[in-house]
């Protein structure tokens, strides 16, 4: 599914952002943000106004199923959340510890190569025999690990003789990983092999120039999967200790869904979290510095260019969130609609995706636009990008697209906690970022709140157009002047045949 | 980037998508609408079909299934299907309408016509300009996109249940009434044409793929690339897609699927009310896509920007639609679970750890096509270990002739099984997969009830059925073989 509900990806955009940060995606993982019409010219009639069916909506807010947020901390001081959902007889279990990249210090990859042995071995079992404990219960074991967090998460039947095996299993994996020294090898060479797809990749490519300048030496800088030279010197011993420490119980956040009474929830929580290292959570990281602005260019042998510009952005507490969110949508959040969408590629055809987003992260997360177009075309196209920022952030947006980007909101609401993996995800980000179990409704009420002028100043306070760091990745060609943008209304006039 | 449990170095993102037992992974490129997609959508039917046969051993429902659904049936007097399936979860739901009409029904010269028409609809009605029903739907809160493959074209909204008309109304209004207006087609051929650098042109994974199909299928529509070829794409008109549009987007032609927090009735009065109007009108024949049955081996070296060389199979065989012995097809899908139904399975177990022969590899079987499929291997030998193409060839070669000559163990079985019978519950988290699956076997000519049927089919297959599979169809007559290399060894 490519497109996720505004609200949606406020509340998980980092889990969704960060995966494909840390891998290989190009652009911004699309906040999906989407809004109105922007400053289209000679919009006739309202929008819709040939739809009998809108004139038939009431005006209320749709419901969302109500969730009832149940948290608590286990003895050893994880934090748990939990939503009962009984309608399917399934649970989905999420471990978020705060082990991700930036702890990496002085031995890039280390936090993925911890993250990816958990389940390499354990105590009587290897890495097949773990495959086949899980997969002969049908339950699924998922483990990531990217900037802020690494992940381990368990999907699995809640009868008790399908449950209670896969989470021993769990259990072990996440709690008492033996780390055995072939896996290991092998890991590093699927890495160093990985290393080498990236490098026939341009969106990774960009990607990874873009952090290294906006980041620098912080722990953000540097890519999740480190790098040729900092993967082959990594020992056991090294992964021993990072998971001793970064997987420790008091570093967690464990988020349960399911078809699972509150003390069913309870004893999981207790029984996963016991079995983890003892341990406090790892230490808040330092803020970045300012990245030094400008442009820097990759040469590759692609069609397209790839284009990002970026900023450094915000972290996940920022007060501004809200007006800033609605400023992205408007600027570019990823929908139809948005004014670098609208410019870019329906009145130009410049491009098949462009997008902007903040990815909020524990200390500031990046702000990105990125996209593709044809090399001839790759300096215009980024000289019209700058300019519809500079547009932006000088003017702000205008009533309507703010307006239509709180009718938007609201709508998509009921959408957040429309299945348990959403619902799974909104705990985890909730509780590793410690946000208030009433977030998403906090943050829909602060958003009817938000005025024109806020969004305009949080834009402008954050965002400078002359001030981005800049990445582009293709080749070196003559260039060509764009096409000129079509200047046709939204809407036709209705009733006209066309043939 | 997930290593260790997930596959994170198949260059072939597009083939490991329909793998049996892989679950999808969300496309990476997320910024715009992707109209353009692969088969990612039978991996759940795939797994319930492929494990109801293991076993002789059926677990009654009520053990692992919530109550079933209820789903209806509907078919307007314009012969517009409707099938309704209850969900009351959460107050959403989700419409999708599916179109019999894809890249295998196009012919040489006008490649790219289901997908480009896919674009264009959203170009304006007769109720909304270009664009504008998306921002009326962005307004509400939806979700929507679309889809193209070789088998159909699909759009979809996700929204607020009590939305729902609006989107009938819009999905209507272009089914009957689209626009195509030339200079908004003039600026999305462009847009177009970004897309195919972007997903094919610009990926050497994916441009081997591209080569390696119009090879792998040399009698049926299934070689055509679904974006289409770029000559296609550069003299593409217009007026071709309005003949397009008229040929197939009719009521009798088309599928509609709502999933959700609804009332049957009141989702068949909703539809008739907004499509019951729209005429039926004869489509033109739509003729099966049938393959040669053992066209001789093939082989193709695609030299791309690549780092690293990689290897694509395929075997020429039925599908669930073309096949006269639903057993072999039956048994072509758990074979393709033994070998890559998870971390445990015998792709991963011996290739890439036992023998350590692949980075990489993966098995995938569609057997829910309408005309005949393809079964898939794909690999990339472990050049940190020195292995080479020779060395993946006779690792692959070990696994086919083995299936041949024994039958699988039955904790094999078993886990299959497992998964399958969890599979059927974890689909049913998500009202777009149910959708989809629906969607999906109504289009290719099978019913949704298929997914009843299957259970006593399958369970009829027998070891001795696998290997009758694996011994019919791994032949070299009906193997295509592409070595995907870096460019450099070109000019050795």
């Amino acid at each position: 599914m490519s497109k996720r509900t505004l609200l949606g990806l406020l509340i998980t955009g980092a889990l969704i952002a960060q995966p494909l940060l840390a891998d290989e995606a190009p652009a911004p993982a699309a906040p999906e943000a989407t809004t109105a019409a922007p400053a289209a010219p000679a919009v006739k009639a309202e929008r819709g106004s040939n739809l009998v069916s809108l004139k038939e909506l009431d005006s209320k807010a749709p419901a969302r199923r109500s969730l009832n947020i149940q948290t608590w901390n286990t003895a050893e001081g994880a934090k748990v959340l939990f939503v009962e959902a009984h309608e399917l007889p399934m649970f989905d279990l999420r471990l978020t510890f705060a082990a991700g990249s930036s702890q990496d210090q002085n031995a890039p990859g280390i936090a993925v190569l911890t993250n990816a042995m958990l389940n390499e071995g354990v105590k009587g079992k290897d890495v097949g025999a773990i495959a086949a404990g899980f997969e002969g219960l049908g339950a699924e074991f998922g483990n990531g690990a990217y900037r802020d967090m690494a992940v381990a998460s368990l999907r699995s039947l809640s009868a008790v003789d399908k449950r209670e095996p896969a989470l021993k299993l769990f259990e072990e994996v996440t709690g008492k990983p033996t780390f055995p020294a072939d896996s290991l090898a092998r890991i590093k060479n699927q890495l160093l092999t990985g290393f080498e797809y990236q490098k026939q990749n341009p969106g990774s490519l960009a990607g990874k120039e873009l952090f290294s300048k906006l980041y620098g030496n912080h722990p953000y800088g540097h890519p999740s999967e480190g790098t040729e030279k900092s993967i082959p010197p990594i020992t056991l011993a090294q992964l021993k200790a990072f998971h001793a420490k970064a997987y420790a119980a008091g570093n967690v956040v464990i988020a349960l869904v399911g078809d699972l009474s509150r003390d069913e929830a309870q004893a999981i929580a207790a029984q996963v979290s016991g079995a983890l290292p003892k341990g406090p959570a790892m230490a808040k990281l330092a803020e970045p510095g300012t990245p030094a602005f400008g442009e820097s260019h990759i040469e590759f042998p692609s069609k397209q260019t790839h284009l990002m510009l970026a900023q450094l952005g915000i972290e996940r507490n920022d007060p501004d969130y809200p007006a800033l969110n609605m400023g992205n949508s408007i600027l570019g959040g990823g929908g139809f609609g948005s004014r670098l969408m609208t410019e870019v590629r329906e009145k130009r055809g410049l491009t098949y995706g462009v997008s902007s987003g903040f990815t909020a992260m524990q200390v500031a997360g990046p702000f990105m636009i990125g996209l593709q177009t044809r090399a001839e075309m790759s300096e215009n196209t980024l000289k019209l990008v700058q300019d519809i920022i500079r547009d932006f952030l000088a003017n702000g947006p205008t009533q309507k697209e703010v307006d239509d980007v709180k009718r938007e909101l609201t709508g998509s609401f009921p959408l957040t906690a429309a299945s348990n993996s959403a619902i799974v995800g909104q705990l985890g980000a909730i509780g590793f970022y410690n946000l208030p179990l009433t977030y998403l409704e906090d943050y829909m009420a602060a958003a009817q709140n938000v005025t024109v002028e806020q969004v305009k100043a949080a834009m402008s306070k954050h965002l400078s157009a002359d001030k981005m760091v800049i990445v582009t990745v293709g080749p070196t060609v003559e260039q060509k002047p764009l096409p000129a943008p079509t200047d046709k209304p939204v809407r036709q006039p209705a009733g006209v045949p066309e043939h | 980037m997930f290593i260790g449990h997930h596959k994170a170095f198949q260059p072939w993102s597009r083939i490991e998508r329909t793998s049996i037992l892989t679950p999808p992974r969300p496309p990476t490129l997320s910024s715009s609408r992707p109209p353009y997609r692969f088969k990612i959508r039978m991996n759940a039917l795939a797994r319930r079909a492929a494990g109801l046969l293991l076993g002789t051993l059926c677990l009654p429902m009520t053990v692992w299934a919530a109550d079933p659904q209820p789903t209806h049936e509907y078919t307007l007097d314009n012969g517009l299907k409707l099938v309704v399936r209850e969900d009351h979860r959460a107050p959403v739901v989700v419409s999708q309408i599916w179109y019999k009409v894809g890249s295998s029904y196009e012919t040489p010269g006008q490649t790219g016509l289901s997908h480009a028409l896919e674009h264009m609809m959203f170009k304006g009605s007769e109720k909304a300009g270009p664009g504008e029903a998306s921002l009326i739907l962005r307004d509400l809160g939806a979700e929507e996109n679309a889809f193209t493959s070789d088998d159909y074209t699909a759009y979809y909204q996700v929204l607020a249940r009590d939305r729902l008309s609006v989107a009938f109304e819009l999905e209507a209004d272009r089914m009957a009434h689209l626009k195509l207006p030339a200079d908004e087609f003039s600026r999305e051929i462009e847009v177009i044409k970004e897309e195919r650098r972007l997903r094919t042109d610009d990926k050497p994974g994916a441009k081997a793929y591209e080569r390696f199909k119009a090879m792998a299928y040399p009698a049926s529509g299934y070689h055509t690339p679904t974006i289409g070829w770029m000559a296609d794409l550069d003299r593409m008109k217009v007026e071709e897609l309005r003949h397009w549009y008229e040929s197939w987007y009719v009521p009798n032609n088309a599928t509609l699927v709502v999933v959700g927090d609804v009332q049957p009735d009141e989702v068949k009065a909703l539809a008739e009310r907004f499509f019951g109007a729209i005429p039926r009108r004869a489509v033109p024949p739509a003729k099966q896509p049938l393959e040669l049955p053992e066209p001789g081996e093939r082989r193709i070296t695609v030299h791309v920007k690549t780092q690293l060389p990689s290897l694509l199979y395929g075997f020429n065989v039925p599908s669930l639609t073309t096949a006269t012995d639903p057993r072999s097809v039956n048994a072509l899908r758990l074979i393709s679970a033994i070998l890559d139904g998870g971390y445990s399975a015998r792709i991963s177990s011996r290739l890439e750890r036992g023998s350590e022969v692949v980075s990489g590899a993966s098995s995938s079987y569609d057997a829910f096509t309408r005309g005949d499929s393809l079964f898939m291997i794909s690999a990339s030998p472990n050049t940190q270990k020195k292995k080479t193409l020779a060395d993946v060839e006779a690792g692959i070669w070990g696994l086919l002739n083995e299936l041949k000559t024994k039958p699988p163990t039955s904790e094999e079985l078993e886990r299959v099984r497992a998964q399958v019978i969890s599979g059927l519950v974890y689909e049913r988290d998500s009202i777009t997969s149910q959708a989809s699956t629906i969607g999906e076997l109504e289009t290719i000519g099978l019913s949704w009830k298929q997914i009843d049927n299957e259970l006593s089919d399958l369970q009829s297959v027998t070891p001795t059925d696998i290997q009758l599979a694996a011994r019919t169809y791994f032949t070299r007559e009906r193997l295509s073989v592409a070595h995907v290399l870096p460019e450099e060894k070109a000019h050795e």
